[in-house]
């Protein structure tokens, strides 16, 4: 994804019936755990909250430990409320990596693959059982900040969400069942891969 | 003479005009320099306004929008304008919503403390670092705040991004693509010129320049530039009135040529007409480019205005031509009443000479000198050139029919006391306001250039141009203290919703004082190094992460403040820079306000502090035209009485000096008096063409109060009259039609005058029978 903006070309018709495949009514609310890996800290940081998808471009991130915060994206707005700090909103247009977050997860949760290849260069391996969505933003300013979004899943469920950052900080946020497991010592991020690609229960 | 030596003497003469304008247009300077136009301001307020601190940094904004592609092209269109401008003279700052331009210059960053007004409310110690820390682990986990992972290491407080936020304005457009867009998906930017707002002259070349900038940028493909603000109204609007003017003359002038030869069945008198006047013209301009040098726009129109009485000199003289008398004679016998009615213009706009307004001691030198060489000229010049053959005036019976029956028009001599009566209550009656100070007024913007005007200006949350608060001192630092004392009256004045933002000096630079009180707040390395490691303890950050931070801090321990001086060599200081002029050994701060909704709260709220000044650009500029109106009408008063002493003289008769001055005076009250009645309120455009119109109603009057001893003499008064009545109600009578208000005022005001003046000399002017 060097070049500018080529035409996007269609998903591949199993990358479109997966993605079609998670698909989720609207509003839904899943428990995820998030591990931080940043460059900045000695241990990873380690999140434990809820994922609420209220329909297209609505979408809800509660952190309740280690501190309070709640991010809500609604209407081309992010609102940020973190206890004791008041709520800090502002314009998605100023904050392209979240708008592009935004657009991954919502087009995956409302299964639709059009929107995620508009954003997403759609790379795909499917086994059996398990299968990978690699995203790369097309936009090369999306690009700066987010260099990869990887979607792993068992049959319509995703499992995991990684987030590599344009600075090579690493997010693993872990969705639905797999939140509530106990996390591997020493946390790391191959550790949380093999988590992720296991076979589901 | 023969045809073939005044074909080459016409000829020359008019390479002789030509010569004459090269040398005129080499060293004359034309400027839209307000001080060269307007008397020397008195107040205060016309001070400052003519100092052109009353510029107003927010007048000289053009407002910019690229539209017509797609985003990341408009966004990439609006970055390269934005490089291809930097450098260019014509413009200042150009900002176009890029991040550089809110940030602080990387060698002033550990100024940061000594900006940022954290310290002012808080500490260096253990627990505000705590609780910042802990901010700063949960912004590291944040999707929104990858970016902060640079910064972090040296500024774990963030201050960086607490000054941006501080210096952001308060309504700033969205930022997509790095750039500002409208909600309508155009890139905006706005544009600051160097010239001033009201000098068509450097906004014209600004604008072109912007123009053709962009036209150069590769891959402009079809995207369109629209560009706004008042800079741009005015030239464009002193490009339409130009063309306009133009395009009504050329119809004017072709109309006249025809009249010339319907009256006079002669080309050679077409080509000869012009002379007197384009000589008149070119010398009153030479004679302002040895004595000035450079003249204001405007006092140049005015002036050929009024040259414009010069015109009727040779129609005159043609008219007068009689058979079997020699040329030279009849100019000679027509000659005294010319001369008298050049040299008493000239007495009596020796008034403006004397008024003490530079704008109009240089009308008076164009007016004078142009009206005594083309006196001369109509005198000496034209007629050897004159062809041999021509129509004595004096044998057209259609002449005769109409001098037949204007002798049978009835004169009641009670009539002119009943037009004055009914023109003076008229004139006290009228309804609407006399004087119309808003040149502006005269010059109007079409609704949909306003409306987009208004919507660009709220996309950027560009300064309003009206209000200015200014804030005086005896130094740099020193209006910096007083915008800092300021400050909380604006914070009330922002919370009463009376104004969207103001934007204060202080904003972008704290005083010396304010800085040094936040420097003694900064602990030394040794404290703030303990307070930091107690505070990371049960943080997951790194070890060692924020020694940058502790380098800035103590650096930021011993600096001197940082000087308005200093900050404006950054390229974020520009900003700062533009607000702050020095005038003599006084320092001036410009704050403008953005989003003005109670213009009563913003002239109100800095009362009672001599030294803070809310100024009125509209009031100040229109006090000034005021003002410069009071001049005319005085001089115009002392014209009136040297005239008519003048004519007195001339004419060795009192009685007859009145029957001269009466009606002229009576049609000018006349002309006011339908204006007036018609809701006109009166500009300093009207006061010229009446003024003109008084100069041509003058020769009516000379020539009709004039005793002659044949009736061929009358024919030939009447013939020359109508020529010239008929010649200006046509020209002027054009311009009256024209959609633009200034040129509709001094057309419709002259063509009426010439109208009212030609009536009332036949009424009053002209010798009764019982008279005698």
């Amino acid at each position: 994804m060097l070049t500018a903006s080529p035409p996007p070309s269609s998903p591949s018709p199993d990358t479109a019936t997966l993605i079609a495949s998670l698909a989720r009514p609207a509003p839904a609310s899943t428990a995820y755990t998030e591990i931080h890996f940043a460059r900045l800290l000695k241990d990873p940081l380690v999140l434990h909250g809820q994922l609420d998808y209220g329909g297209a471009d609505k979408l809800g991130k509660r952190v309740d430990t280690p501190y309070k915060e709640t991010t809500t994206i609604a209407d081309g707005k992010a609102t940020i409320a973190r206890e004791g700090r008041g709520s800090k909103s502002f314009g998605l247009d100023r904050a392209p990596e979240l708008q592009g977050l935004l657009a991954s997860f919502s087009a995956m949760l409302g299964g639709d693959a059009e929107t995620m290849n508009r954003y997403y260069d759609i790379g795909e391996t499917i086994s059996e059982k398990n299968w990978t969505l690699t995203l790369t933003p097309r936009s090369p300013d999306l690009a700066k900040h987010l260099k990869t979004v990887v979607i792993d899943g068992a049959a319509k469920e995703p499992r995991c969400f990684t987030l590599t950052q344009g600075d090579g900080d690493v997010s693993v946020m872990l969705l639905g069942d797999l939140a509530a497991t106990t996390l591997p010592k020493p946390v790391t991020h191959a550790a949380l891969d093999n988590l992720c690609h296991a076979a589901a229960q | 003479m023969n045809a073939a030596t005044r074909g080459i003497l016409i000829v020359g003469w008019w390479l002789v005009l030509a010569a004459l304008a090269a040398f005129v247009s080499a060293h004359i300077k034309i400027s839209g320099d307000l001080r060269s136009f307007m008397p020397p301001a008195q107040t205060d307020d016309q001070k400052l306004l003519m100092d052109e601190i009353g510029n107003g940094p927010a007048s000289q904004l053009l407002l910019v929008a690229i539209g017509g592609a797609s985003e990341e092209k408009l966004a990439a269109l609006s970055t390269s304008l934005t490089e291809s401008l930097k450098d260019d003279a014509n413009f200042g700052r150009v900002i176009n919503g890029a991040d550089a331009d809110m940030q602080l210059d990387t060698s002033l960053l550990p100024y940061r403390y000594l900006l940022s007004p954290t310290l002012d409310t808080n500490r260096f110690d253990t627990k505000f670092l705590h609780d910042e820390l802990s901010e700063r682990v949960a912004d590291v986990a944040s999707p929104a705040a990858d970016f902060l992972d640079d910064l972090l290491p040296r500024d774990p407080t963030m201050e960086v991004l607490k000054l941006a936020q501080r210096w952001m304005p308060a309504k700033a457009p969205a930022v997509r693509d790095g750039v500002w867009f409208s909600p309508r998906g155009e890139a905006l930017l706005l544009v600051q010129t160097t010239g001033a707002a009201f000098n068509p002259g450097a906004q014209t070349a600004a604008i072109a320049d912007l123009i053709s900038k962009f036209g150069a940028l590769p891959d402009v493909g079809v995207a369109q530039l629209t560009i706004s603000g008042p800079g741009y109204f005015g030239a464009k609007l002193a490009a339409t009135t130009r063309r306009e003017a133009e395009r009504l003359s050329a119809i004017g002038t072709l109309g006249f040529l025809v009249l010339l030869f319907v009256a006079y069945r002669s080309v050679v008198v077409i080509v000869l007409v012009g002379l007197p006047l384009a000589s008149g013209a070119l010398a009153g301009l030479a004679a302002i480019a040895l004595a000035f040098g450079d003249v204001h726009g405007i006092t140049l129109a005015f002036g050929f205005t009024l040259l414009g009485v010069a015109q009727e000199y040779p129609i005159r003289v043609f008219s007068h031509r009689q058979s079997a008398v020699p040329i030279h004679e009849s100019v000679a016998a027509v000659w005294p009443l010319l001369r008298l009615a050049v040299v008493s213009a000239c007495i009596a706009y020796l008034a403006f000479f004397f008024s003490g307004v530079p704008g109009l001691q240089q009308l008076a030198v164009f007016t004078i000198v142009g009206l005594l060489v083309a006196g001369m000229a109509t005198r000496w010049g034209l007629p050897p050139l004159l062809p041999t053959q021509f129509r004595d005036a004096a044998t057209l019976p259609f002449i005769e029919r109409v001098r037949a029956w204007i002798v049978a028009v009835p004169r009641p001599r009670a009539m002119p006391w009943i037009v004055l009566i009914v023109a003076i209550a008229a004139i006290a009656l009228a309804p609407t306001p006399l004087w119309q100070n808003d040149l502006s007024a005269l010059t109007p913007i079409s609704p949909d250039e306003l409306q987009r005007e208004g919507e660009l200006r709220d996309a950027l949350g560009a300064p309003d141009i009206r209000y200015l608060l200014v804030l005086e001192a005896d130094s740099a630092d020193g209006v910096l203290a007083l915008s800092e004392r300021v400050a909380p009256k604006v914070d009330a004045l922002v919370a009463s919703h009376a104004v969207d933002d103001v934007e204060l000096p202080s904003r972008y630079l704290p005083s010396a004082a304010t800085q040094l009180a936040r420097q003694q707040k900064l602990p030394v390395r040794a404290t703030l190094s303990a307070s930091l490691d107690e505070a990371m303890r049960d943080t997951p950050f790194q070890p060692n992460t924020f020694a940058p931070f502790l380098d800035d801090v103590e650096k930021a321990r011993t600096l001197p403040p940082l000087t308005a001086d200093a900050f404006a060599k950054s390229p974020f200081g520009a900003r700062l820079q533009a607000m702050l002029t020095q005038r003599g050994h006084r320092w001036f701060g410009l704050a403008t306000f953005s989003g003005v909704h109670d213009a009563h709260a913003i002239e109100t709220f800095a009362s009672g502090d001599s030294n803070v000044h809310v100024l009125d650009l509209k009031a100040s500029s229109e006090s000034l035209v005021a003002q410069y109106r009071l001049r005319i009408l005085q001089a115009l008063g002392i014209a009136l009485v040297l005239l008519a002493v003048a004519v007195a003289i001339a004419l060795r008769n009192a009685k007859r000096a009145w029957h001269v001055i009466a009606p002229m005076s009576l049609a000018t009250i006349l002309v006011i008096a339908v204006l007036r009645v018609s809701g006109v309120s009166l500009s300093l455009f009207h006061l010229v063409a009446v003024t003109l119109a008084a100069g041509l109603g003058l020769h009516y009057a000379l020539f009709f109060e004039r005793p002659v001893d044949t009736l061929a003499e009358a024919r030939r008064t009447l013939h020359g009259t109508l020529v010239c009545v008929i010649s200006a109600v046509l020209v002027f009578g054009l311009l009256a039609t024209s959609s633009l208000p200034v040129l509709r005022a001094i057309g419709l005001t002259v063509a009426l005058g010439v109208a009212f003046h030609f009536c009332l000399s036949i009424q009053m002017a002209r010798p009764r029978d019982d008279d005698r």
